[in-house]
């Protein structure tokens, strides 16, 4: 990137201030970290809009803020598709598990999943999926950071990702969930303010006439008004409809984003917390439109060869012509803030990846598999930290090795792919049907990661080599068969395992999950016992018959 | 484990007041999953067969396609308020009522361990009780 290397110095300040903020953000958090409820859940004190940008800056990766834009410029509206798969999907998460969750469970996915089951086997089948979702999560994050800091800084790809890495086990092993969330706070703040101002920026470019962006992207795509219709991305209409159920029903399975309903004070700002979260990351999508129509409309196919192979850079380069064209100061101090938000991004998703991850291995495994509950919470916190650790050094050391090479989007789809065919299937039979048990848990999730991860293998993206003919799969997205065989295998296991009696019944999941009765409570620690909680200020809990 | 929680869960699920919490949610929730999937995945069949449909303008330029897309948009915002709206003005009263009814039903006596789950006080809020692990 030729065109980019001269912004190093001003990038390389923007990229200081964002990291001198999250470490005193962490330094703060670490004082107030102590318990495991700390750790995992900040205390159960982070108020329903916090949560709401805290979700935004947890999901809204660097494909959110730099890809779908890229994919708009180069395919035009298939590359929108992401954007309203991506929105839609908090319908699943709201109607179906925000609340619930909440209300049943403690730091993970597990503690509902396995909340009547078998502790050993069903949590360790639930510790699986979420550790296969952040893996293939966390890499393709982590192959991003380096590939995107490379680009626009010129920091080596390794060094990129040795850096990323740091900071995010810095954030995890001490500052824990109160830091991750602030620095997903923080991030959200940027990415919605850069998303704006560029916004701004085109529009008062092409004139502030709306409509005008889309006769002015299309009289500068070679593809004519074929730019405006579907098929330029996607050309087997069945692989688009499999692209929309993973989306819309892998989010529902993803651990991070789970995961921040445990940091509300109750059920209430649980789903106080996903509408503030659909009404910030929905604007931002939107803006992607102008980000993307507006990059084709003003860099036209001229910009492709800076835009990158998969368009990542289009909205770095659409920044810097914006702010005045390479070479200017203004085109350069607007690059560099791109670079630093994008940077920001990725930071605070690879922490909220890693924290989930953590809770998997340490409250799932060692707590209530190996230990069976006997340890101490110190213990638990501390095989965390540990945990959180080899986690961030295994990604680093794969995403080195594996290199720039691994295709980033493949890699996000698939553990979107892993989400719907094996987390979301178990929990959501697991809250309400009553017949559900161990072994249908334990082949729901086995058949959902085999069966995603399997179809993808056998895929034209990879099989045997990137865009090859004749794979044995036809779809690059695998979920229209895994997600039904997720839940086959939920069903299968459940008939050919025995009904147990469990000590904990489905009657006490239902009526825990539905009335709160017995949820985690915030902990006097927690920054809740300091901040008037504004949640509970609205709706006070007056029982029926006040009202 | 921890403390038992002294609350008869099976008693609790047949009250009255808790199947009626749970049918007036899931009436709500199966109608609305029903609907914005038939509208998403109407959407993206559409995408998929329908591609010159999609591409046709609508007002100058801007086409039925962007126009679905956006109406996803406004969907997602439109469910999520009437969600919230629903579950503050009709749920929250059920719940609060399958609540009270639920901790009448508590076993007498087993709730006198200091980690057990706290009688009703005088608001009708449930104080605290510790989970299980």
């Amino acid at each position: 990137m030729t065109v980019l290397a001269a912004v190093n110095q001003t990038a390389l300040g923007a990229f200081g201030i964002v990291l001198a903020v999250t470490l005193l953000i962490t330094f703060w958090a670490s004082r107030r970290t102590r318990t495991a409820t700390d750790f995992w859940a900040a205390g159960r004190g982070i108020s329903a809009p916090q949560n709401g940008l805290a979700i935004a800056g947890d999901y809204m990766s660097a494909a959110s803020f730099l890809g779908i834009g890229g994919l708009i410029f180069l395919f035009g509206f298939d590359g929108f598709l992401y954007a309203v798969g991506f929105i839609v999907a908090f319908l699943t998460v709201l109607f179906l598990l925000a609340e619930r969750m909440r209300n049943s469970g403690k730091f993970t996915i597990a503690d509902t999943l396995a909340f009547r089951l078998r502790q050993g086997p069903a949590r360790t089948a639930a510790a699986l999926g979420t550790l296969s979702v952040v893996a293939f999560y966390l890499i393709a994050q982590m192959v991003g950071a380096g590939v995107l800091i490379q680009a626009l800084v010129g920091i080596d790809f390794s060094l990129a990702v040795i850096i990323t890495g740091a900071f995010m086990l810095c954030y995890v092993v001490f500052g824990g969930m109160l830091a991750t969330t602030w620095v997903q706070i923080v991030k959200a703040v940027l990415m919605l303010a850069t998303g704006v101002a560029l916004t701004v920026l085109v529009l008062n470019r092409i004139g502030w006439n709306p409509v005008d962006l889309f006769n002015r992207a299309v009289d500068k795509s070679p593809k004519g008004h074929k730019f405006l219709e579907p098929g330029l991305r996607f050309t087997n209409p069945i692989d688009t409809v499999s692209l929309g159920i993973g989306l819309v029903l892998g989010t529902a399975g993803l651990p991070h984003i789970l995961m921040r309903f445990f940091t509300v004070p109750d059920a209430k700002a649980a789903r106080k917390s996903v509408m503030w979260a659909t009404a910030l990351i929905g604007s931002f999508y939107l803006m992607t439109i102008a980000l993307g129509l507006g990059a084709r409309a003003i860099l036209g196919s001229g910009g492709e060869a800076a835009a990158g192979k998969g368009g990542n850079l289009a909205v770095p380069v659409l920044a810097q012509e914006l702010g005045g064209g390479a070479g200017t100061t203004g085109g350069d101090l607007v690059l560099a803030i791109v670079a630093a938000v994008a940077f920001a991004t990725i930071l605070a998703v690879v922490a909220g990846l890693v924290i989930s991850a953590s809770g998997a291995v340490a409250h799932d495994v060692w707590s209530n598999v190996v230990r069976r509950g006997r340890d101490s919470e110190r213990e638990e916190v501390w095989v965390a930290k540990i945990a959180a650790f080899a986690i961030g050094a295994v990604a680093i050391g794969v995403a080195i090795v594996g290199g720039a090479g691994l295709n980033v989007s493949f890699m996000v789809g698939l553990a979107f792919a892993v989400a719907a065919s094996a987390n979301f299937p178990s929990l959501l039979l697991a809250l309400t049907w009553r017949r559900f048990n161990t072994a249908g848990a334990v082949t729901g999730v086995l058949i959902g990661v085999i069966s995603s991860v399997g179809l993808i293998l056998l895929s034209p993206t990879v099989w045997p080599g990137p865009d090859s003919q004749g794979s044995p799969f036809a779809l690059e997205n695998p979920a229209i068969v895994s997600v039904p065989l997720g839940f086959i295998g939920c069903w299968l296991g459940t008939m050919l395992g025995r009904s147990e009696d469990g000590e904990r019944s489905f009657d006490e999941l239902r009526v825990r999950s539905e009335l709160g009765l017995g949820a985690e409570e915030p902990t006097a620690a927690g920054p809740a016992s300091r901040d008037p909680r504004p949640t509970r200020e609205e709706e006070p809990a007056v029982p029926a018959g006040a009202r | 484990m921890a403390s038992r929680p002294a609350i008869d869960w099976g008693a609790a699920v047949r009250t009255p007041e808790f199947q009626e919490l749970v049918r007036a949610k899931r009436r709500w929730v199966v109608g609305a999953c029903a609907f914005f999937f038939t509208w998403y995945f109407g959407f993206v069949l559409l995408a998929g067969y329908a591609e010159s449909f999609m591409g046709r303008s609508i007002y100058q330029g801007f086409t039925v396609g962007y126009a679905l897309a956006l109406s996803q948009f406004a969907m997602t915002w439109f469910l999520c308020a009437w969600y919230l709206r629903k579950a503050s003005r009709e749920w929250d009263p059920l719940r609060d009522r399958a609540r009270r009814r639920a901790l009448e039903l508590s076993r007498p006596g087993t709730d006198s361990s200091p980690m057990g789950i706290s009688r009703p006080s005088g608001n009708g809020a449930v104080e605290h009780e510790e989970v299980a692990r």
